[in-house]
């Protein structure tokens, strides 16, 4: 079955410059957790907890705003923000 | 560029993170072929995102690698271990120039008897276009290419490129006729692109609404090109307003170095490209000129061209071309139009047109 | 416009600005006739000559030729003559200030080190000069702590120079009176007012343009003038310049063209040297306004939070 995309709502463009410089963090900790070994201690311990940081924030921007907008859900659907309009989309598999 | 100069470079960048305040960054590997020294790349890249990182540097959180390749190795377990890598931060291009006919007119390899390199680059395209869904290209068109350029544009849509920023060079090159030939070529691409029904989906960026206007002296005052905001470095350490005023760029004019890897930027240098403006450097006919807006230049090849040692006196070679452009890009959009507006979906286009942003060098 | 031709008699003729130094040019005298065709030049276009002399003794024939048109001498100003004041010369360029007294304008060139060092010399021959004019020689060495002892220096002389206005004195000291009583720029001018004959019958932006490339000439006596993106050299072509007061910049062409690589755009030492006069300047007109009417024609400098307009480009429209 196809994917459907519908746009469900709309955050103000501060609250997206939030989520995006979360997601940037990230993809940028992902990436680097992808070279940086055990080996360098200081820096893998900073990474490590950083990603549980990052992730803890990134997930409480998405109840935050749910919980604000009250956007409509579906099971098994996940909601995804494009980042150039602001606009919240529900996704269906 | 040695391990050596090229850290060297990263540091004095990363060193001095009150001097770059932009909020991200772009770190664009060019040219000569940035995948043939993959291996040194990727070290860099890993000191890169290592060394941001570690400084808590603000680019951490909004960086991007950006490679201009012939794609040739792109395929290469190499390269592809590379993207995998570093995927969420990557911008490619891959060159191609239309068809295997003209793309192999030009790009020929060394010592194999003239062989071009079409077939070995276009078989990377699916990859490529699996690999980053809305990539474009970058074509550039001189005199002998413009009779190519409908079967260019219209293979490379073939090959699943959709989005093609094409533009002329800004160097002295254009014979008697070739606007009128280029106004034809424009022309009868244009009818292609409303007959087929590539407007829905394709960008060819000779067609933009925002060309062809006058522009108000006062409030339309920005310079075009973007050297002397970004940093350009070669391989034994100077810095540059941007590669074009490297000594290799440049036919008639000593290089433009704003400081090296050692010593830093002497921003003395910088202040005459940060202070530019379009009604400075141009003459009196592109002021006046009714048709000015989308008329670009290269302030390098400016200052190549330039009668005096200065930034400050705008080519104008390309006005021909952009005249020609302008009058096949008024075709192309009342042609289109009167066609949505007959079929009643000019308003449906309207709303979902994509936007295509003029090239900016 | 050009108002003012520039002729350097010699090539080794004194050095009134930010020209390098003498130096090793080696002589060589303008001939002649070179000379006559340049006054000839000079009398077609209008111009008002100003004969720049080298330190040798001139001959009579020179001399006649020279006084054949209206004009100002520049000559360096022999340190014999120091104490005298007497001199065939309407503008005097001396590398020391010490003990100096003129009845004409003169022309000090001196390194940043030893101006900070002579305040007590600026101050007295204030009182016995009609003129002082102060080139700096090294504008391009200035850091952020040359830049503090540079303002110090001049709030200091700034009370001086009150105190003479007070006196009823009108002493003029080029780095803190002429921006009180200018409405407008009036800088340079080379390239735009002024441009050089060099003895070679070349003629050159400025006397430092000639000295540092011989082959930088910008049309010859043969020819003609030949000044290639003329433009340039106009305000209105100066990004920078355009939006600034500090109307008594020397903004020097040259200096502009070895700091930035290019002649309409300043270094920001030059920006910031000037900005610091100009609020010198300020301080200082207010302060003689407070003692009664002064240049009431003449409107209040205003207070900037800059030093440099480059860092205000952002609001420049």
């Amino acid at each position: 079955m196809a994917m459907t995309k519908k746009t469900v709502g709309q955050v103000t463009p501060e609250e997206r410059a939030e989520i995006q410089t979360l997601f940037e963090r990230r993809n940028g900790l992902n990436e680097l957790a992808k070279i940086l070994t055990a080996d360098n201690a200081e820096l893998y311990e900073k990474l490590v907890k950083d990603m549980g940081e990052t992730g803890r924030k990134f997930q409480n921007w998405w109840d935050r705003m749910a919980e604000k907008y009250k956007w409509e859900s579906a099971e098994g659907g996940n909601w995804e923000i494009n980042f150039d309009t602001c606009e919240i989309l529900l996704v269906l598999a | 560029m040695t391990w050596e100069i090229a850290k060297q470079a990263i540091d004095y960048v990363l060193n001095n993170e009150q001097e770059f305040r932009e909020e991200s960054v772009t770190w664009d590997f060019i040219g000569g072929e940035p995948f043939l020294e993959i291996d040194l790349i990727d070290k860099i890249c890993d000191y890169i995102k290592t060394e941001m990182y570690r400084r808590n540097h603000h680019w951490f959180n909004s960086y991007r690698f950006s490679f201009s390749t012939n794609g040739i190795n792109y395929h290469t377990e190499k390269v592809q271990n590379f993207i995998k890598k570093n995927q969420e931060h990557l911008s490619i291009g891959i060159t191609i120039d239309g068809t295997k006919k003209k793309h192999d007119l030009n790009r020929i390899y060394k010592g194999k008897d003239g062989k071009g390199s079409y077939d070995d680059v276009v078989k990377n395209i699916p990859l490529y276009l699996k690999q980053f869904k809305n990539a474009g290209t970058k074509v550039t068109i001189s005199s002998p290419d413009i009779p190519y350029i409908i079967e260019s544009v219209l293979h490379l849509y073939k090959l699943g490129i959709k989005d093609i920023h094409i533009n002329c060079v800004f160097e002295d090159v254009w014979k008697d006729g070739d606007d009128i030939l280029f106004e034809e070529q424009l022309l009868s691409l244009a009818d292609v692109i409303i007959c087929k029904g590539y407007y829905k989906n394709h960008n060819c960026s000779f067609f933009l609404e925002t060309i062809g206007k006058p522009l108000n002296p006062k409030t339309q005052n920005t310079t075009w090109c973007g050297a002397g905001q970004m940093l350009a470095i070669d391989a034994t350490g100077n810095f540059y307003p941007c590669m074009r005023f490297a000594g290799y760029s440049l036919r008639s004019k000593k290089p433009i170095i704003i400081g090296n890897i050692y010593d830093g930027i002497d921003k003395n240098k910088l202040r005459p490209f940060l202070t530019l403006d379009r009604i400075t450097q141009s003459p009196k006919e592109c002021i006046d000129c009714e048709v000015a807006s989308g008329c670009a230049w290269c302030q390098g090849e400016n200052y190549d061209a330039a009668e005096t040692n200065t930034i400050y006196q705008r080519a104008t070679a390309i006005c021909k071309m952009h005249k020609a452009r302008v009058r096949a890009n008024n075709y192309y959009w009342n042609k289109l139009y009167r066609k949505l507006e007959l079929e009643g979906e000019r308003e449906e286009f309207e709303k979902n047109k994509c936007e295509v942003k003029p090239e900016i060098c | 416009m050009l108002q003012y031709l520039i002729i350097l008699l010699d090539k080794e003729s004194v050095s009134f600005c930010s020209t390098p130094p003498k130096g090793e040019r080696g002589g060589g005298l303008m001939p002649l006739e070179t000379l006559r065709q340049g006054i000839r030049f000079g009398m077609m276009e209008n111009l008002m000559i100003q004969y720049v002399y080298p330190d040798k003794e001139l001959s009579k024939e020179y001399a006649e030729v020279i006084e054949s048109i209206d004009h100002s001498k520049i000559k360096s100003l022999p340190q014999s003559l120091l104490k005298e004041g007497r001199m065939d010369a309407d503008v005097w360029v001396t590398e020391s200030i010490k003990d100096i007294k003129a009845e004409v304008p003169v022309v000090w060139r001196t390194d940043k080190q030893n101006l900070f060092n002579s305040e007590a010399d600026i101050v007295c021959a204030l009182e016995n000069v009609p003129r002082l004019n102060v080139v700096l020689t090294d504008v391009e060495t200035f850091t952020d702590e040359d830049f503090e002892k540079y303002k110090q220096l001049l709030s200091a002389l700034a009370k001086h120079i009150e105190k003479l206005y007070v006196e009823g004195k009108a002493p003029q000291l080029n780095l803190l009176t002429d921006r009180m009583m200018l409405q407008k720029m009036n800088n340079c001018g080379a390239g735009d007012t002024t441009i050089t004959l060099a003895p070679n019958g070349k003629f050159y932006v400025c006397p430092a343009f000639f000295y540092e490339d011989e082959s930088d000439s910008i049309g010859d006596l043969e020819n003609g003038l030949d000044i290639k993106n003329k433009q340039l050299y106009k305000l209105e072509y100066a990004p920078i310049c355009r939006h600034c007061d500090a109307y008594q910049c020397k903004r020097c062409i040259w200096l502009n063209r070895k700091t930035t690589l290019e002649v309409n755009t300043p270094s920001h030492e030059q920006c910031v040297l000037a900005h610091l006069e100009r609020n010198a300047s300020r301080e200082l007109l207010n302060n003689i306004r407070k003692h009664g009417t002064f240049l009431p024609e003449q409107e209040d400098i205003k207070e900037i939070d800059y030093l440099d307009p480059f860092d205000k480009r952002d609001t420049w429209q």
